[in-house]
């Protein structure tokens, strides 16, 4: 791939997963399959993705970050997304503060003053060259801590970068002198990120995983059957993200500092911006942990000093539209998805603004009970959500360093990655208690084949023989009205599809409606494909049951009585 | 790794038979499936790639 060095061979290889946001980048490595987040030099996880020049030095990161107050103008900030992009296409709201793109030589570019001497000429640096001298930075940092040269990287993307964007990137890792084993989406990383932990257990969910950075936030469904991905749906939005936060108390604090010194609005100027923006973030951040924060900074305009603090609940209220956003967006994607909340086991937030306590607190309230909020503040064991994606590159990068650069890519070849996924579930029919028909699902909707899953269901309590009877399903979602309070004893519950029912959830504070109605999803058996008989099973014994589904979707059924000699084998042709 | 359900199966309905005790009713028809494309990231998904180009079964891959 990489066109400057010949790649290194396989054996040969130092690896670290890497992401590369517009806000922040982060590396990562393997410890005995263990994925290890790296600190830089200045010991930061979250990178700033920021480049700056002061008298012909170079700083990256937080260093850089800090002079978008005193040299603004050497700075370059926010530029991942404009790699292999035209100039025309490319949206410089975020870079008002530091380095304005421009057109140059028909490339996204930025003018900077790179080099030493008051009379040295400014440079006018392609974004691809800006990517390489910051990855450069990266790969350098990883290789210290390493005490080994970086030679390779699997590197995270969005899941909307076109092929020209991924071009970009390569050649730009290239340049950096950075092999690219594989470019693996974002939210895959944040999944495989948690299903390899040891306690991790790999099980058929939906998994939604809400990614919300500093500009943008992207949120994907995903199907994972069997420790494999499936992405179902994605939305991206540009305008609720951390940034958008940031606003809100820079706004908050802009106001107070007027009501109390009177004089320049800080917003009007734009050291005084960057001073608030900077410190309304760190605000923000603290907001997260505890439930008040300070806001202090000198000389926030025309010299006069500026210190405040703020507590939870009045940040939580004035921020309320932003976090509303994020829950719309979450819903939009679930529904692009042809899914309902019901169907989805786990919401992984992911990204830096997922530290935010009230985002994953108002996503529990649109996701019924069942389904794991994985996030710092719902569940203790989450990962830290600003470390999921650098972690499952790195664990990716460890599970394919040691293949040929061919093999890597023949095996993301569509050839390899495109197949058919059932719709329907395939399972067995069990009795309920009370003695009606049950759909078992054995195979779940949404999954890539061949595939292969086991149950073991239990047999009649006194044995004999047994059917199983393999039937398609698929669920719907019942709702039950409650019956108006009016008759006082309402047993009598109404009962309708909710295929065309509005869901508008609230999830806000408003005092909730007594009587709920129930919504629940249920099995429906499909038609049959297959019977066969279990004979003689022993009081108090178990059937297993194995569905093999084929690529060519022939059906392979193995069933047996468990301990016992024998059992039936038999294929449904597709 | 079988997932354990406590419902249990019905009882053989009087007078069932077949051959080999096994009866094919239906089929899985393309319209039941939708091409989509695995993302190819995992061990699972490396596993599937490997059977995939060495055209291998799931049993041929336990062994
Ligand atoms: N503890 C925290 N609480 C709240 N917000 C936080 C916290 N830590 C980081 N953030 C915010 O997360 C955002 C950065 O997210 P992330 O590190 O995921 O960046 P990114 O993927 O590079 O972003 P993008 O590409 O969207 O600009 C910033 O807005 C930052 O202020
Ligand atoms: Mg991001």
């Amino acid at each position: 791939m990489s066109e400057k060095k010949a790649a290194p061979a396989p054996g040969d290889r130092v690896v670290i997963g890497l992401t590369f946001g517009n806000s922040n980048s982060s590396i990562a490595h393997t410890v005995d399959d263990k994925a290890e987040v790296i600190a830089n030099e200045d010991g930061d996880r979250q990178i700033p993705t920021i480049l700056s020049y002061v008298e012909g030095e170079e700083y990256y990161g937080q260093q850089a970050k800090n002079f978008l107050v005193r040299n603004p103008q050497n700075t370059v900030a926010y530029f991942r997304d404009f790699l292999g992009k035209d100039f025309k296409s490319i949206d410089p709201t975020h870079n008002h503060a530091s380095a304005h793109p421009q057109e140059a030589s028909g490339t996204v570019s930025f003018t900077i003053k790179d080099k030493e001497g008051e009379e040295a000429d400014p440079s006018t640096l392609p974004v691809s060259e800006i990517s390489a001298r910051y990855l450069r930075r990266l790969v350098g940092s990883a290789s210290d801590y390493l005490g080994k040269k970086v030679t390779s990287a699997v590197i995270t993307i969005p899941t909307n970068f076109a092929e020209k964007q991924k071009a970009a990137l390569v050649a730009a890792a290239g340049e950096a002198d950075l092999e690219v084993l594989q470019l693996i989406s974002e939210p895959v990383a944040a999944v495989l990120a948690y299903d390899a932990r040891p306690e991790g257990e790999i099980s058929d969910k939906i998994v939604v995983v809400a990614d919300l950075g500093g500009t943008r936030s992207d949120v994907s469904v995903v199907a994972s059957r069997g420790g494999m991905y499936t992405i179902l749906a994605t939305a991206h939005d540009y305008e609720f993200a951390g940034f958008a936060l940031d606003k809100i108390l820079m706004d908050h604090f802009a106001k107070e500092f007027l009501k109390k010194h009177g004089g320049k609005d800080p917003r009007d100027n734009a050291r005084s911006l960057a001073k608030l923006k900077q410190e309304s973030e760190a605000t923000k951040k603290a907001l997260s942990l505890g439930n008040n924060a300070s806001f202090s900074v000198e000389s926030l305009s025309e010299g006069v000093d500026f210190a405040s603090t703020i507590n939870r609940l009045r940040y939580e209220t004035i921020a309320r539209t932003v976090f509303e956003g994020f829950n719309r967006l979450v819903e939009s994607v679930v529904k692009k998805a042809g899914l309902d909340v019901l169907d989805v086991d786990e919401v992984i937030l992911s990204g830096g603004t997922s530290h935010t306590p009230r985002i994953a607190a108002n996503l529990g309230y649109i996701f019924p009970k069942t389904t794991t909020i994985l996030a710092p503040s719902t569940t203790p064991t989450a990962i830290n959500p600003s470390e999921l994606q650098t972690r499952g590159a790195a664990l990716q990068a460890s599970l394919i360093q040691e293949y040929e650069a061919d093999d890597i890519d023949q095996s993301t070849h569509a050839a390899v990655t495109t197949v058919p996924h059932v719709n329907n579930a395939i399972g067995v029919v069990s009795l309920s208690e009370s003695g009606e028909e049950v759909f078992i699902p054995i195979v779940q909707p949404e999954t890539a084949v061949p595939a292969r899953r086991t149950v073991h269901v239990a047999a009649p309590k006194d044995g004999g023989d047994v059917l199983v009877k393999i039937v398609e399903g698929n669920t719907h979602i019942k709702v039950t009205k409650p019956e108006p309070k009016a008759n006082g004893d309402s047993k009598a519950a109404k009962v309708e599809d909710a295929a065309d029912s509005d869901e508008d959830s609230d999830f806000s504070d408003d005092e909730e409606e007594e009587e709920e109605e129930k919504r629940e999803k249920v099995w429906k058996i499909g038609s049959t494909l297959a019977e066969a008989a279990i004979r003689g099973v022993k009081k108090g014994g178990k059937v297993e049951v194995t569905i093999n589904v084929n690529a060519d979707l022939t059906v392979v059924v193995t069933t047996r009585e468990i301990g016992a000699k024998g059992g039936v084998r038999g294929t449904i042709s597709a | 790794m079988a997932t354990v359900v406590a419902l249990p199966l019905p009882a053989l309905p009087s007078g069932w038979s077949a051959d080999k005790d096994f009866k094919v009713v239906g089929k899985v028809t393309q319209d039941h499936a939708t091409q989509r494309t695995i993302e190819p990231v995992g061990p699972h998904f490396l596993a599937h790639a490997r059977r995939a180009r060495h055209k291998r079964t799931f049993s041929e891959d336990d062994r």
